[in-house]
């Protein structure tokens, strides 16, 4: 039985400037579930996510990853749980190589060296960056920085990916390889995005949100047929 | 290309030079950057007025560059960057000191100039075989050598810290700068009030994303220290290299220049 689920419990959450992003909401997905969260620009998603990874912490209600509350002294265990791919891969990459960025989650692990070599090649070949290992992350196209910020986070081995609006500024064929490579990960996955058709094909559930609360929740279809829903939420 | 355009490429050359094959490349960083705190110790330790000393001294750069397959013109034109700081450390002297202490061509020049004089190349001649470490060794590798070698994890992190945070700076003025020139319809000029405010944006964006890149790195459990992948082992030829570089540079400074060249001549 695993236990990599996403619970938020009435979580509300607002900015110093005094912005309600997130208000009263509560969701649960279970294990191995891939669930879209779409909503208008401001909506709270990208709010919510950084909440799945303890960078924002709820000022009410309670997160929980599988069975581990999201509180300070828990947060090495869940990054190594939740592994997040930021909206902007520019924001992510730090190192100077690509190899050495791929390479910094596995080596704040603690593992040791070879696996740590191991998970890099790996991961960097899963999203098709292997040839570009050595390459200063600066030199990078928008699209293979994309690709290495996710064998950033693959090299971690999450339990659960959240990936906040993935296929912005990726040229078709790079947006193919990243549903593809999303499709085949197993584990519990939750999108941000408003590439509508990437949620159809790979999420059967879809959250929407708005004003940071929750305005639906339920089967992919059912959510997309409903076009009056759309409209409110601002997407279309 | 703009000036800001150029500053990125250039800095961006230094980290990929770094990634070259050489004999001085394949050197461990943590011996390089022996060789070189010797090397700027001991010519520090050069009086002003030794310069056949300075000039010997000026050799250990170019058999680096030579060493490195790196041509000393790249090494001098970088280190002339850091010339108005230098000049100004020693810009005093010609003031403070007149007593003649050589003439060429009738003309006295003063002790004051002399130490200038020796300022400025002990200045430049330090910062070359700095140049040389880094665009050998990669800044981080570097910073891991300074950390190996007993300088507390902060201040090395920190350092990493502040050349990651060059690029984010330079990357962000230059997306200002083009969305300027992009309205500007070929003006070139724009008084003080543009250019403070053009600071001033430049500070709160690149603070802005420093928190963003902050944020990405504790999702990757970034805990305060930065840790290396590739950590290259201390072999035999690192041994060989510190031990013939800081014999050398040794000798150079206790042999009597003066003397041994009026011996010869």
């Amino acid at each position: 039985m695993s236990h990599h689920y996403i619970r938020f419990d009435h979580v509300t959450y607002s900015y110093p400037s005094g912005i309600k992003a997130l208000d009263d909401v509560s969701f649960l997905i279970t294990h191995g579930e891939k669930v879209g969260l779409i909503g208008a620009n401001g909506a709270g998603k990208s709010t919510l996510l950084l909440h799945t990874n303890g960078l924002l912490m709820p000022e009410r209600g309670k997160v929980v990853i599988g069975d581990i509350p999201v509180v300070k002294k828990t947060l090495p265990d869940i990054r190594r749980t939740v592994g997040m791919v930021f909206q902007n891969p520019e924001d992510q990459l730090f190192m100077p190589t690509v190899e050495e960025d791929v390479a910094f989650g596995p080596m704040n692990m603690n593992l040791p060296r070879e696996e740590v070599q191991r998970r890099v090649s790996e991961s960097l070949k899963e999203v098709g960056a292997y040839d570009l290992r050595s390459r200063t992350t600066y030199t990078l196209s928008g699209g293979q920085q994309r690709s290495v910020a996710i064998a950033g986070v693959l090299a971690m081995g999450p339990s659960i990916l959240v990936l906040d609006e993935p296929s912005s500024n990726l040229d078709p064929a790079a947006r193919r390889m990243l549903i593809d490579r999303v499709a085949r990960f197993t584990h519990t996955c939750l999108i941000a995005t408003h590439d509508l058709d990437m949620v159809r094909e790979l999420c059967p559930r879809t959250i929407v949100m708005a004003h940071g609360r929750i305005m639906a929740d339920g089967p992919t279809d059912d959510i997309f047929a409903d076009t009056g829903l759309l409209e409110r939420a601002g997407l279309c | 290309m703009t000036t800001l355009e150029k500053a990125l490429t250039q800095f961006d050359a230094a980290e990929r030079a770094s990634h070259r094959h050489s004999a001085l490349h394949s050197v461990d960083a943590r011996a390089k950057l022996i060789v070189t705190l010797l090397y700027i110790v001991t010519l520090l330790s050069v009086g002003s007025q030794q310069l056949p000393t300075l000039i010997i001294f000026a050799i250990f750069p170019i058999v680096m560059c030579t060493m490195a397959g790196v041509g000393y013109d790249t090494v001098a034109l970088r280190s002339l960057y850091t010339l108005p700081f230098i000049a100004f450390v020693g810009m005093f002297n010609p003031i403070l000191d007149n007593t003649p202490m050589l003439y060429i061509g009738g003309t006295a020049i003063s002790r004051g100039w002399v130490d200038f004089a020796s300022i400025i190349v002990r200045g430049l001649l330090a910062v070359q075989m700095v140049v040389l470490m880094v665009i050998t060794s990669g800044f981080n590798n570097v910073c891991r050598a300074l950390r190996s070698l007993g300088l507390p994890s902060v201040f090395t992190t920190q350092l990493m810290l502040l050349h990651r945070y060059i690029y984010v700076l330079i990357g962000e003025a230059i997306d200002m700068d083009r969305a300027r020139r992009a309205r500007s319809y070929g003006r070139q000029r724009y008084g003080l009030k543009m250019w403070a405010i053009f600071v001033g944006q430049l500070l709160v964006r690149t603070v802005n994303r420093a928190r963003r890149i902050h944020r990405s790195m504790l999702s990757r459990g970034f805990n305060g220290e930065i840790r290396a992948f590739k950590i290259t082992s201390w072999r035999r030829r690192d041994t060989l290299f510190t031990m013939v570089i800081a014999s050398a540079i040794i000798i150079c400074r206790f042999i009597n220049w003066d003397r041994l060249l009026s011996f010869l001549g």
